[in-house]
């Protein structure tokens, strides 16, 4: 195999072993060449100056605890909450409370709403309106609440999401986006019949959704 | 470019050090074993799977046993990126902590090995931010994140390593990585591209583009001599 000196760059960045033989025999007879290959030779040898493997005594003992009470943690009988704010870290503790008060607050009252609707009884509940605006404002006040908090979570998954570097990240951009779209119609279809339980269960699902994708992608940052 | 007064005339003065972490073969050294597979390879790809099917399991003497294997590479590296041994071991340790938790995602798409270095460095991405955003609360002048690198072990070329810290410090985060891990720790560009999630190709290109800039840093000025 022959090579130029127009040859060296390429051999430089992506030479394969022939190659670089090859170029070693141009630059015998070379001095220009000889002279860059010996320059660029003796960048790998000056790297070898920025290793210094000395271990560290305290270093393991350290890790090893710290993993140690990580694996107690883990093992320990914790609640789903526990477990979801370690797993999380704990900035987003609050968000999780809050996603739980408020599907809690929207079954109940949801499934109040809906009993009314429905009931063919007439009730003192069905029958006072001023009661049943109150657990709408209940239920209307948590779910702001709960999608404050996803709106957290997007903000802190948008940096990962405005540039997906994987194509996995690429494809829960996508998801989120038809989520997003979906709540938007669900929303729009709430505010025409706010006491419609079957619509804001609907809408819960979809924020559920929303919130378990954002954790999803939270959690592909190592 | 001018070589004349390039300032890298050490391999006159420094021996070749027997890089016995190291299982790269360079392009320009003779491959141990060109035809084949290589044993060692495999055995290195069995001890990974096995490492990371323990660590799954739970096992606390299989991160031991992660740790005497790629401790020491690690604390190097991250002192590398970090500039000090303190936030070299906070970050080896944190990486610990995010494999364990982390372990049960990993699907073995990578090696086990690649996976923990691509936690590690961004571990210490995140903590130059950290840093950065500190300075900033400081309200300090200062906008970039300059390494400032500690005082180590002698050496036998300590102007050499310090030279060689400061022209680091100048290059972009990538190349600064992609040299580190190639150069200092002997990884391949495979293992590279895994870790920095970029292409095979792009690895060589970010080396060639970082060797290249180092070399310009490095390069004494015209005129000068040789001493250096």
């Amino acid at each position: 195999m022959n090579v130029t000196c127009n040859d060296r760059d390429s051999i430089f960045e992506d030479g394969t072993p022939a190659q670089w033989v090859a170029l070693e025999t141009h630059a015998a007879t070379c001095p220009a060449c000889a002279e860059q290959l010996r320059a660029w030779k003796s960048l790998s040898l000056a790297a070898a100056q920025l290793r210094d493997y000395q271990t560290s005594p305290s270093l393991w003992p350290r890790i090893e605890s710290a993993l140690a009470a990580g694996a107690e943690a883990s093992n320990s009988p914790v609640s789903w909450w526990d477990r979801s704010s370690a797993r999380l870290g704990s900035r987003f503790s609050w968000q999780l409370a809050a996603a739980g008060a408020f599907a809690l607050l929207l079954l109940v009252s949801g499934g109040w709403l809906y009993r009314n609707q429905t009931s063919h009884l007439p009730t003192a509940a069905s029958q006072s309106p001023l009661l049943r605006n109150k657990a709408l404002g209940k239920v209307q006040h948590a779910e702001a609440a709960y999608v404050q908090a996803i709106d957290k979570l997007a903000a802190d998954a948008k940096p990962q999401l405005e540039n997906p570097e994987t194509p996995l990240l690429a494809s829960y951009r996508e998801k989120l986006q038809v989520l997003d779209s979906a709540i938007e119609d669900l929303r729009a279809q709430t505010g025409l019949n706010p006491s419609n339980a079957h619509l804001r269960y609907q809408l819960l699902a979809m924020y559920q959704e929303k919130q378990r994708t954002l954790e999803e992608i939270l959690e592909t940052k190592p | 470019m001018g070589t004349m007064g390039l300032a890298l005339p050490w391999e006159h003065r420094i021996p070749p050090v027997p890089r016995d972490r190291e299982r790269r073969v360079e392009p320009f050294r003779e491959p141990a074993n060109p035809a084949g597979i290589d044993p060692a390879a495999e055995a290195a790809r069995a001890e990974d799977s096995a490492l990371a099917a323990a660590c799954q399991a739970g096992d606390l003497r299989a991160y031991e046993r992660l740790y005497a294997l790629q401790g020491a590479r690690m604390k190097n590296l991250a002192r590398n990126l970090l500039g000090n041994s303190q936030d070299a071991e906070d970050a080896v340790q944190e990486t610990f902590l995010k494999v364990q938790r982390g372990i049960g995602s990993f699907r073995g798409q990578s090696s086990f090995l690649t996976w923990t270095f691509r936690i590690l460095v961004n571990t210490c991405h995140d903590a130059r931010r950290k840093r950065v955003r500190k300075k900033e609360v400081a309200s300090e002048d200062e906008t970039g994140e300059p390494l400032r690198p500690e005082p180590r072990a002698p050496s036998a070329h300590p102007s050499l390593r310090l030279a060689l810290e400061r022209a680091l410090a100048e290059l972009t985060r990538h190349q600064r990585d992609v040299f580190l891990l190639y150069e200092v720790e002997g990884f391949h560009h495979a293992e590279i591209a895994a870790m920095l999630e970029i292409t095979e190709t792009a690895s060589k290109n970010t080396l060639f583009q970082a060797k290249k800039n180092l070399r310009q840093m490095l390069e004494a000025p015209r005129g000068a001599d040789g001493a250096m």
